[in-house]
Parts: C-alpha cells; sequence; structure tokens
C-alpha cells in the first residue's frame, strides 16, 4: 500500500479560533451590559442604539452565531481533515466561508443596533443577511462535502455524522423560518402570521439550540475529548443510537416553548412528550464523553483543558435535564416568562458551549503554533474563576424565577392578587440581578485571561499554515453492503446516503407539526370581530418590533386564574391572525400587554400616561426599570412608508379594502390627529407626526378586538 | 428485553479485536480508528436503556390521555375552568370568614390609614402621585375634585372608573374594606402641601 503525501491547512482553524475570541469578548461583554443594563435603567444611556431592546438581540447573535458559531467551524476545519486523511476540498471556499461569515456578523451588529429587525427572536436578522448567510452556509456545506468525499478513510466517524445532520438541519430551519416579503431594502414582514408563526419560529429557535449550540458541539466532543485524554471512545453502540434517536426527537420538542399560550392542545402536548423522549438520548451523549475519560481521571487532574470539558458535558447533562423538566406543563406553569429559562440557557451556554470552546483553545493553539501553552497555571485559574461564574450566574436567576411566579400568582384569602402591581414582584429581583451581574464578571474576566493566554502562546510560537501527512489511497469498496458489514458500519461509508437519511429523521417532526397547522382550520378558530390594524396601529406596531419591546414584555395571557385576574381574558389564536411577525415574547421583564388597550380592562391607562411612560419611566413610578425612550417624541413617523406596508400585508393575506394603500395615509393622519388632540386636553403639546403618537395608537389596540362584539349586543 | 439491534451490532466485522489495557474493554473492529481515535465495543448502559423506554411509554401514555381521552387535566380550556371554580368555591368561604372576623375587631383609626397607604402604593401612587400630588391623574392635597370629595363620591369613581379619562374599575382589585381604607387614607391627603404639586381640577369643594 503506497503512503500518498499531502498536507493539512491550518490557515482556516486558526482563523476562525481567532475569530472565536474576538466575538467570544465582544459577545460577552454586551452580555455584561445587559446584565447591567436590565436593574439600573439609567445604564440603557438614553440613546436607542444602546437600550436593551437593541443591545439584547446583539448580545444574542453575538454568542450564538458569532462565538459559538466560529467556534464550530474552528472544529470543523481542524477535525474533518485528519478524521478524513485529506486536505480541506477548497482553499477559496473556506476564505468565502470564513469572510462571508465574519461579514455577516458585522453586518448583523450595525443592523441589530440601528434598529433593523424582523423581530423573531434569534433570527433578528433582516432579509438581505439571512440570504447571506444562506449562501455562505451552502459554501459551507460544498467544502465540507468535498472534503468528505475526496476522503482517504473508508468510513466518517461519528463527529462528521453530527456535522452532517448539524449542517442539513440548520439550513432547513432557517430558510423556512425567515420566508418573508421584503417591504424595504431593510424592512420586512414574516410568511407566517400569529400561532403559526409562534410554532414556526420556536421549531427554529428550540432547533438553533440543538442544532447550532448542540450536535456540532457532540461532533467537537467526540474528537476532542479522546484527542486530548489519549482515551478511546467509551462505546461506538452508544454513539449510533443517541446520534439517530436525537436528531429525531429533537425536531419535535419546539412547541415547549410556548406551553399554556393559544398553541393547540395536540402540539403542546407533542412539545411535551418528545421534550421528556429527549432525556436518554441527549445523556447518551454526557455518557459516552464522560465514559471515554474512563481511565484518565489523573490526567483530568492535571490538565485544565480535560476539567473544562468534564464541567462543559456535566453542564450539557445537567441543561438536558433540565430542559425536559421545564417542559412539564405543571413546571412550565410557574417557569415560563421568569428568569428561570434564562438561567437555564446560560447552563448550556456558559457551561457546555463556553467551557468546551475555551477548552478546545487551549489545547489547539499551541499545536497550530508549534509550542506550548504559555501558562498551565494561568488556565487553570480561567477555569476556576468561570466554573465559580457560572454558578453565580445561574443560582440567582432560579431563586429569582420562582420568587416572582409565586407573586404573579399569590391570591388573598377572598380572593384577590396578593401583588396587583407587577413592579412589585420585578423590585423583588433586584439583587438577584445584581449577583447575577457578578457572575457575569467573573466570567468575562475569565474570557480576558484566555485573550492574554493565548496571546503569550502566539507570540512564542511560530505558525504552521501547512501541516504535513500522510496516508494510503483509498482502496475501492463494494457498492453494496457486504455480509459481514453491519447496516450503520456500511451507512459510515456512504456519507451521501447518510446526509439523505439524516435529512428525512429531521424533516418528520416538523412536517407533522407545522403542516395540519395550516391545513386544519380548527387549530385556529376565526373570531370575526378581530380586525387588521390601523395604518397608524401597524406604524406603531413597527416601532414596537424596531425598539425590541419583545424582550421585555409577553403578548399571551395565559389560561391561569392568576393571569385572568391581573390582565383580563386569556389569549385566543384567532386574535393574532393579522400579527406578522407574532410578538407572544418570551420573557416578562415588564408586565403582559395583550390587553394594554382594553378599555373596560384591569390594566388600561389613558394615552397622556403611555405619552409620560415613555419619555420617562421613572418619573410614573419610581422604581421601574424601564429605560426612557425619549427619542419617540423628536422622530417623525416614516409616513411615506405607509402604503408600500399595507401592499405587503395584503400580499400576506390581510383583508385591507381594495385599494386601501392610497386612503392609508390619510387614515393614518387622521388617528395622529385625535390623539394629539386628546394628549393636548391632558395638557401635553405634541406634534401629531410623531413615532409616539403611532406606538401610543398600537398599545390601546392591544387585545381590543375579541371585546368588540357588536352581533351580540 | 435485550433487543435484536444490540446482537446485530454486535456481530464482529472483523477478526483481530484487541483489548483496551486500562479496561479490559475490546475495540470494535480492526478498522475503528480515525486520527488516532479508537471506539470501545461497550454496550448501552442498561439503566440509560430502560430510562428511554420509559419515557416513550410514558410519552405515549400521555397523548393517549389527551387524544382520546381528553383529560381534564390536559386539555387547557378545561384545566382553567376547572381552576376557575376552585378558586370561587374557596373564596366565598373565605369572604364570610374575614367580614365575621372583621366585625368581631375593628380597626382604629391609624390602622386603617396605614392600611390604606399600603393599598394606594401599590394601586393609585403609579397616576396620583406618591404624595398624593397629582401626575397623570388628579391632584388629591387640595381642595378641588372633578366628580366630587365626598367619600361616596370616591366610592364610585373607584368601583366603575372614569374610563374615558383612562380611571379603570378597581372593583376586581381591591375589596370593598380595601377601597375604604384607601378612601380614608385619599381623603386624609387634604391640606397637605407635597412638592410639584398638580394645578387644581374640578370644583372646590366645601363640607358641609
Amino acid at each position: 500500500m503506497e503512503l500518498q503525501k499531502f498536507s493539512y491547512d491550518n490557515r482556516m482553524t486558526r482563523n476562525f479560533a481567532i475569530a472565536t475570541m474576538v466575538w467570544g469578548v465582544v459577545g460577552l461583554v454586551a452580555g455584561l451590559l445587559i446584565a447591567f443594563q436590565i436593574f439600573i435603567p439609567s445604564m440603557n444611556f438614553g440613546l436607542e442604539f444602546t437600550t436593551f431592546g437593541r443591545t439584547r438581540p446583539v448580545h444574542t447573535n453575538a454568542v450564538i452565531f458569532a462565538f459559538v458559531g466560529n467556534a464550530i467551524f474552528t472544529a470543523v476545519y481542524y477535525s474533518l481533515q485528519r478524521l478524513l486523511k485529506t486536505r480541506i476540498y477548497s482553499d477559496l471556499l473556506s476564505k468565502i466561508h470564513f469572510w462571508g461569515w465574519q461579514s455577516i456578523i458585522v453586518a448583523a451588529a450595525v443592523t441589530l443596533l440601528a434598529g433593523f429587525t424582523t423581530g423573531k427572536e434569534y433570527a433578528e436578522l433582516e432579509w438581505p443577511i439571512d440570504i447571506a448567510i444562506t449562501v455562505v452556509w451552502v459554501v459551507f456545506g460544498w467544502n465540507m462535502f468535498g472534503t468528505i468525499l475526496q476522503r482517504r478513510t473508508s468510513h466518517i466517524y461519528v463527529s462528521i455524522w453530527f456535522y452532517i445532520a448539524t449542517w442539513v438541519t440548520v439550513a432547513v430551519l432557517h430558510i423556512f423560518n425567515s420566508l418573508a416579503v421584503p417591504v424595504s431594502f431593510l424592512k420586512s414582514y414574516t410568511l407566517y402570521a400569529g400561532v403559526q408563526d409562534a410554532l414556526v419560529q420556536w421549531w427554529y429557535g428550540h432547533n438553533a439550540v440543538a442544532f447550532f449550540l448542540t450536535t456540532p458541539f457532540l461532533g467537537m466532543m467526540y474528537y476532542f475529548v479522546p484527542k486530548v485524554s489519549g482515551r478511546p471512545v467509551y462505546s461506538y453502540k452508544l454513539s449510533i443510537v443517541h446520534f439517530w434517536s436525537l436528531i429525531f426527537l429533537y425536531i419535535w420538542a419546539g412547541p415547549h416553548h410556548l406551553l399554556y399560550s393559544s398553541l393547540p392542545d395536540w402540539l403542546q402536548a407533542l412539545g411535551t412528550t418528545f421534550s421528556v423522549m429527549l432525556i436518554a438520548p441527549s445523556w447518551g451523549g454526557m455518557i459516552n464523553g464522560l465514559l471515554t475519560l474512563r481511565g484518565a481521571w489523573d490526567k483530568v487532574r492535571k490538565e485544565p483543558v480535560l476539567k473544562m470539558f468534564v464541567v462543559g458535558v456535566t453542564a450539557y447533562g445537567m441543561s438536558t435535564f433540565e430542559g425536559p423538566l421545564l417542559s412539564f406543563k405543571s413546571v412550565n406553569a410557574i417557569s415560563h416568562f421568569t428568569d428561570w429559562t434564562i438561567g437555564h440557557v446560560h447552563i448550556g451556554a456558559l457551561g457546555w458551549n463556553g467551557l468546551l470552546t475555551f477548552g478546545m483553545i487551549y489545547w489547539l493553539i499551541p499545536r497550530l503554533y508549534n509550542t506550548t501553552l504559555y501558562s498551565t497555571k494561568l488556565a487553570n485559574v480561567h477555569f476556576w474563576i468561570a466554573t465559580l461564574g457560572i454558578v453565580f450566574y445561574a443560582v440567582p436567576l432560579y431563586i429569582g424565577g420562582i420568587t416572582q411566579a409565586l407573586m404573579w400568582k399569590q391570591f388573598t384569602p377572598d380572593g384577590f392578587l396578593m401583588y396587583p402591581n407587577f413592579l412589585e414582584t420585578v423590585s423583588q429581583l433586584i439583587p438577584m440581578y445584581a449577583i447575577r451581574a457578578f457572575g457575569g464578571t467573573l466570567y468575562v474576566i475569565g474570557m480576558l485571561i484566555l485573550i492574554y493566554n493565548i496571546v503569550k502562546t502566539i507570540q512564542a510560537g511560530s505558525f504552521v499554515a501547512e501541516e504535513a501527512a500522510q496516508a494510503p489511497a483509498l482502496e475501492s469498496e463494494s457498492e453494496s453492503k457486504t455480509q459481514s458489514e453491519s447496516w450503520h458500519r456500511f451507512l459510515e461509508r456512504k456519507p451521501i446516503r447518510f446526509l439523505i437519511f439524516a435529512t428525512i429523521a429531521i424533516l418528520i417532526g416538523g412536517i407533522v407539526e407545522v403542516i395540519p397547522t395550516y391545513l386544519i382550520k380548527s387549530n385556529i378558530p376565526t373570531i370575526t370581530s378581530v380586525k387588521p390594524y390601523t395604518p397608524l396601529e401597524l406604524q406603531g406596531r413597527d416601532i414596537y418590533v424596531k425598539e425590541g419591546c419583545y424582550n421585555c414584555h409577553s403578548q399571551m395571557v395565559r389560561p391561569f386564574r392568576s393571569e385572568t385576574e391581573r390582565y383580563g381574558e386569556y389569549s385566543k389564536s384567532g386574535e393574532f391572525i393579522y400579527d406578522h411577525p407574532f410578538q407572544f415574547g418570551s420573557k416578562r421583564t415588564g408586565p403582559d400587554l395583550a390587553r394594554e388597550g382594553v378599555k373596560t380592562g384591569k390594566i388600561y391607562k389613558p394615552n397622556s400616561w403611555h405619552y409620560n411612560h415613555f419619555i420617562d419611566p421613572q418619573k410614573m413610578n419610581e422604581a421601574s426599570i424601564m429605560p426612557k425612550y425619549p427619542w419617540l417624541a423628536k422622530k417623525e413617523i416614516d409616513i411615506k412608508s405607509t402604503p408600500g406596508k399595507i401592499r405587503a400585508m395584503k400580499l400576506l393575506g390581510v383583508p385591507y379594502p381594495d385599494n386601501y394603500e392610497l386612503k392609508a395615509i390619510d387614515d393614518l393622519k387622521a388617528q395622529a390627529d385625535s390623539i394629539a388632540k386628546d394628549l393636548a386636553a391632558a395638557g401635553i403639546q405634541t406634534d401629531s407626526n410623531r413615532e409616539i403618537i403611532a406606538l401610543i395608537a398600537y398599545m390601546q389596540r392591544l387585545g381590543v378586538d375579541i371585546s368588540n362584539k357588536p352581533e351580540k349586543k | 428485553m435485550h433487543t435484536n439491534d444490540d446482537n446485530e451490532l454486535n456481530k464482529p466485522n472483523d477478526v483481530h479485536q484487541e483489548v483496551d489495557e486500562v479496561t479490559q474493554i475490546k475495540y470494535f473492529g480492526g478498522d475503528h480508528e480515525y486520527d488516532g481515535i479508537k471506539e470501545l465495543d461497550n454496550p448501552l448502559p442498561p439503566w440509560l436503556k430502560y430510562l428511554f423506554y420509559v419515557t416513550i411509554v410514558v410519552s405515549f401514555s400521555y397523548l393517549t390521555l389527551l387524544f382520546v381521552f381528553e383529560d381534564d387535566d390536559i386539555v387547557q380550556r378545561k384545566e382553567y375552568r376547572k381552576e376557575i371554580m376552585a378558586a370561587r368555591a374557596k373564596t366565598e368561604v373565605a369572604v364570610k370568614e374575614e367580614s365575621a372576623k372583621a366585625a368581631a375587631a375593628p380597626l382604629s383609626q391609624e390602622q386603617i390609614l396605614a392600611a390604606g397607604k399600603v393599598i394606594y402604593d401599590k394601586t393609585c401612587l403609579v397616576c396620583h402621585g406618591k404624595f398624593g400630588e397629582g401626575l397623570v391623574g388628579p391632584n388629591f392635597t387640595d381642595e378641588y375634585w372633578i366628580h366630587g370629595g365626598r367619600p361616596e363620591d370616591l366610592l364610585k369613581v373607584i368601583n366603575d372608573g372614569v374610563i374615558e379619562k383612562g380611571m379603570i374599575s378597581y372593583k376586581s382589585q381591591l375589596n370593598p374594606t380595601q377601597i375604604n381604607h384607601v378612601i380614608a387614607y385619599i381623603l386624609s391627603l387634604q391640606g397637605t402641601n407635597p412638592p410639584n404639586p398638580k394645578a387644581p381640577q374640578g370644583e372646590k369643594f366645601v363640607k358641609n
């Protein structure tokens, strides 16, 4: 057998690793900023670009797509070549992939801060950037499959199974969730409305966690844990069973983000049950990772990289146990909309994604630079400070989340809410927010220690751009399954067939859940009194989305006595049919707004209250933690855009009358004038063309339609 | 409950199986090596396998409860109705007990004002200011009232609301005793001179 000589490209691995570190700092610092903003309103600096509703999406997008994304590509570009004994398929594709992805990140940060957003969590980027993501993702896949097809090994290793599943699923999720009708260069309305939009969004959102934060990291774990420890993988059979069960089951679990919402019961039940069935497949990954270290525990004691892997994989096990727990309706009744969820995701993000990434970087950089790590001691310090940071981060949020939920639900013996003022339940949390910010600070310090250590390591070493390697050429193999081969073993040497099987596995759940929601009318019963938004309200809604109000306010009254007492009638699916996008929200830092406009309701406020409150919430209530929005009273409504918006809505099936776009501006002005007049009567002088007027109009429309039942009166 | 799958995968597909020195477990197959990484031929941990089976059984039972039996504890419309009925029954008893207790031990004027202040700070402060000086809502400290300054006038406003001005009805948020307490507190604010008072609104009210 003749050995072929070739080399591995280390440049892209190095580039992605550096990008991981740079964006890691950016994402974590943004996280720290919002951790302070949430309990110190002045930290929003009174500027639209630095206010929580815009900075929070920057944090989440930076951490998920920039930090974790680049970490995934680092791992893939390094391990793929070595596991397949071949050079990466195309240097040009690598370059397009790298620079394309970094440009997308920069574009994302700029547009999000400037207020261009689709209003769908973790999918906030507007349509031109969505298209760019699709293109770069295809380039990545092309490069990956090109490499796989020119391999010198007969079979593909479990890491690569996970990479394949990641690639195809993220492509499917991203494309279908991002479908939208553009209104202008940086504004679009999502194709789906209300409950359907919510279902698609959380099918995407949950599986972004599954296939962006989990499966590629399992691939990473399967490569780096055995590599660093020098131990064989615990069980090949477990790899097979947990891989297929994980990717098949995960895709069904999205509706658990919508328990006790207007989503039909059958979908909620699928969300719950498939989450419960996910425990064992998830733990299969954890067990295979941890038990691989059997016989290497003495090394774990000395090697900070392995320590990070152990805590990271354990954090994975913890959050994948907690996830199903939160999917029980009885637990979710408490946890949903509180900080408990935030604590939960950070166990995964800081523990699993963070520590695995750090471990990989500490191990990888010295190898790329043909040297040793500058300081193992500092890496150890990083390990401890990060672990401690996670504890200080998560524990107060668990306590705070449960406390707040119990306060929301507490009744007096004679049947009144014990804490009718929402703010009272917020003020309780301030100390918890402060401790969380301390935990976050520790974690950021750890990250900075890593940067110092790595810079020193790089300075001491010399970069090996082309790493020489040799391997025998791949012998031609039987096209069909041989007698001695198991079916899976056969599949492992047929990567395209593998891709097709994985695609089928991940499509089933989505198809079963999404399609009937469109085709079967009883899933979303029509309410005849629900009408489209007026042009002014539509503009107001766009401002609501632009300012990221959904980051702190929900629009979903859940069917609990404690919620109908506080907010009014619980939300019905038929109320949201003109909502492109849906704005249910996922966290109540402030109160629910679904019934804000109901005049006979529990939380109605006059126009003048809203006006004063937007400009200075602390004037209305000292303890409020809402940021000030003074620019709303200065900036003018983009009235010119109205006809285009109406046209786009009509295209999406919203029943405005024929040629309404011609009349829309007049209607908008008339409604705005009447609000300005009402404000004037309350002593507030303002022009009627200001954004604040549109937002007030939207507030006063929220939840109103369902109580307009003229035919019954 | 040994599955066929395991046996299937167990089939040795290579003759020279080696053994991991540390754990004495066989490696899986001879060519199972990727960039130096080998894989062991361990079976699935039995407890994990059974945990998986249990979750599947539990899940399908749950789905059956919903789809076939439309169980009261899963269909949320029914759940909600149940919760409301239970609460209604409970509060009726509690309200009777409460009023009996109140009748037995009436509060002193100071206690009434203190209780009223607690309610005021939770409920009224947002619109009427911390000291009753008025904000969006009118000033409580001057002698001018839009809807009258007698206790029964205040009661009517609190119970029915003045919706066109943004004052909602608090009938469903405060019980009658609490409403009386907060009225007493609001009236006690008369003549206090808080900072930043809102200009008088309505008519001067003369006690008779």
